[in-house]
């Protein structure tokens, strides 16, 4: 080593070879390091031999559009969870279904120590995928069947869609004879956010293993300019925005219920239901044409603040009672001023018997302080009507069910959407299966676990 | 995350439930008035309920 010469720092970087491509002699970069088996001039669309020296034409094929672009550069670089990797090659997939054509992306990615991995995008979905180490168990007996599975390390994935995949368009480099217009049947298995793929070339299978990624992660990791495009509809391994298990949820709430049976039915027992008035009344038209109003005696509530319930009840018939009243304290002026009707209708039309209304009418008052209490009462009734009794009654600390309806209610109304909104995006996935919803026997949403 | 919020959620709704009924809550409304005379006692035409004087039920179907 010259005293001059600066030492080298870290292990030297990996250079591109660059050749020519014999079609029309435009330059052919080579990145991967002989790892590439083909490589596709972007000049002129020859795939060559790239474990040829002389770069041996294997196929020329022709593009029918032009607007077939990577939305991530070839030769691009970037750190994908931890690893750096560069763009080397890509190709545009298609597969026809009930006369539809649904084409995707799919980017192979080389790191010269880690080897390859690929990502594929699909209106915006992207996916991280790698060979599999181990070969997956299927039956492929029920391969087509909705309960079809398949097992990789430990997991279970539930058969998606069989296809046939065809190949349109492919640019740079690929570790396989990669041809345009070949055929690969492909069948995917989901157990999001990942997905288990077999993809059979004649008698050759490749099983893979795929993860959701998000466009931003992909942008993020390639330092892309812009946004990345945004998905479109629901992809197969897709995670759900609902992360947390819905029978789980359904589970607690089921707990909640009976913790709230069990509250009511300990309040109810609880509860004094005391009797601290009671009377019977007449209402009578002549003697109401002075003053209506009169007072009741004084009764005593005692123990916390809690409940009054005031009965009012007249055997009116096609008629209707009206009765003021006003709950007061004696000692603090304190009073509680509400109307109450007791009315009751029936006969007979062209639609049969009709009833409307009831002789009973209950309202509770809340949380009424202790003290010695009276009633004001000022009835009032239907013209027609000349004299009618009604009773009074007033009981104190009387349990309100209707509080523990709202609760039930309340603990059942998020269950109730986070189960509507796993529901439709689970149904939305499985539109796009093999299996649609009309035949599905079971939601698999809501199997993830929390967090 | 949203079994925790639940889970809380759950709590405080019957934390709520149990701390209405023990005070003594109730869904009807009810006017409540502050100052009403003592004299009322002794002459309840002295006071005028908000609701009297206006009608009501007429009649059926």
């Amino acid at each position: 080593m010259s005293a001059g010469a600066p030492p080298l720092s870290g292990p030297p970087k990996p250079q591109a070879k660059a050749l020519n491509c014999p079609k029309c002699g435009a330059a052919i970069v080579l990145r991967s390091f002989g790892q590439a088996e083909t490589v596709v001039c972007g000049s002129c669309h020859s795939i060559l031999d790239a474990k040829d020296p002389s770069l041996a034409i294997l196929q020329q094929f022709e593009i029918k559009t032009s607007d077939i672009r990577p939305l991530i550069p070839l030769g691009t670089r970037g750190k994908l969870r931890g690893t750096d990797y560069e763009v080397i090659g890509f190709q545009r997939r298609s597969t026809k279904v009930d006369g539809i054509t649904y084409c995707w992306h799919e980017y192979v990615l080389f790191n010269p120590y880690k080897g390859v991995r690929y990502l594929s995008e699909y209106n915006g979905h992207w996916n991280d995928i790698s060979i599999c180490k181990t070969l997956p168990s299927v039956d492929s007996a029920f391969l087509n069947s909705p309960g079809a599975s398949a097992d990789y390390l430990g997991e279970s994935y539930k058969h998606f869609q069989t296809s046939d995949a065809n190949t349109d368009f492919v640019l740079g480099e690929f570790p396989w004879q990669v041809r345009v217009g070949e055929h690969a049947a492909v069948t995917d298995f989901v157990h999001p956010p990942r997905v288990l793929s077999s993809e059979k070339l004649d008698k050759e299978v490749t099983w893979s293993i795929g993860e959701y990624m998000y466009g931003q992660e992909i942008w993020d990791a390639f330092k892309l300019p812009g946004t990345p495009p945004e998905p479109m509809g629901v992809y197969e391994n897709q995670p759900s925005p609902v992360t947390t298990s819905v029978t789980r949820i359904w589970v607690a709430f089921a707990a909640f219920a009976v913790f709230l049976l069990g509250l009511m039915a300990g309040f109810n027992m609880r509860a004094k239901k005391e009797p601290v008035f009671h009377e019977t009344y007449h209402y009578n038209r002549a003697e109401s044409k002075g003053e209506a109003s009169f007072v009741t005696d004084v009764f005593e509530l005692t123990g916390h603040p809690s409940t009054v319930e005031v009965k009012t009840h007249a055997p009116v018939d096609n008629h209707w009672i009206y009765v003021n009243y006003a709950l007061i304290n004696q000692d603090t002026e304190q009073a509680w001023d509400f109307g109450r009707e007791v009315s009751y209708y029936h006969g007979y039309d062209s639609d049969g018997s009709w009833s409307e209304g009831q002789q009973n009418d209950a309202v509770v008052i809340a949380s009424v302080p202790p003290g010695h209490y009276y009633l004001r009462i000022e009835p009032e009734a239907d013209a027609s009507l000349p004299g009618i009794p009604y009773t009074v009654d007033v009981t104190h600390d009387v349990p309100v069910f209707g509080i523990y309806g709202i609760a039930f209610l309340a603990l059942l109304m998020p269950v109730v959407i986070i189960s509507f909104r796993a529901y439709t995006f689970e149904r939305s996935r499985w539109s796009e299966s093999d299996h649609p919803p009309m035949q599905l026997s079971s939601m698999s949403g809501g199997s993830e676990d929390d967090e | 995350m949203f079994r925790k919020f639940y889970l809380l959620y759950g709590l405080l709704t019957l934390s709520t439930a149990a701390f209405g009924q023990y005070r003594g809550w109730s869904l009807d409304t009810i006017n409540q008035l502050k100052n009403v005379p003592k004299s009322v006692r002794d002459n309840p035409g002295s006071y005028r309920s908000v609701y009297g004087g206006y009608h009501h039920y007429t009649g059926g179907k």
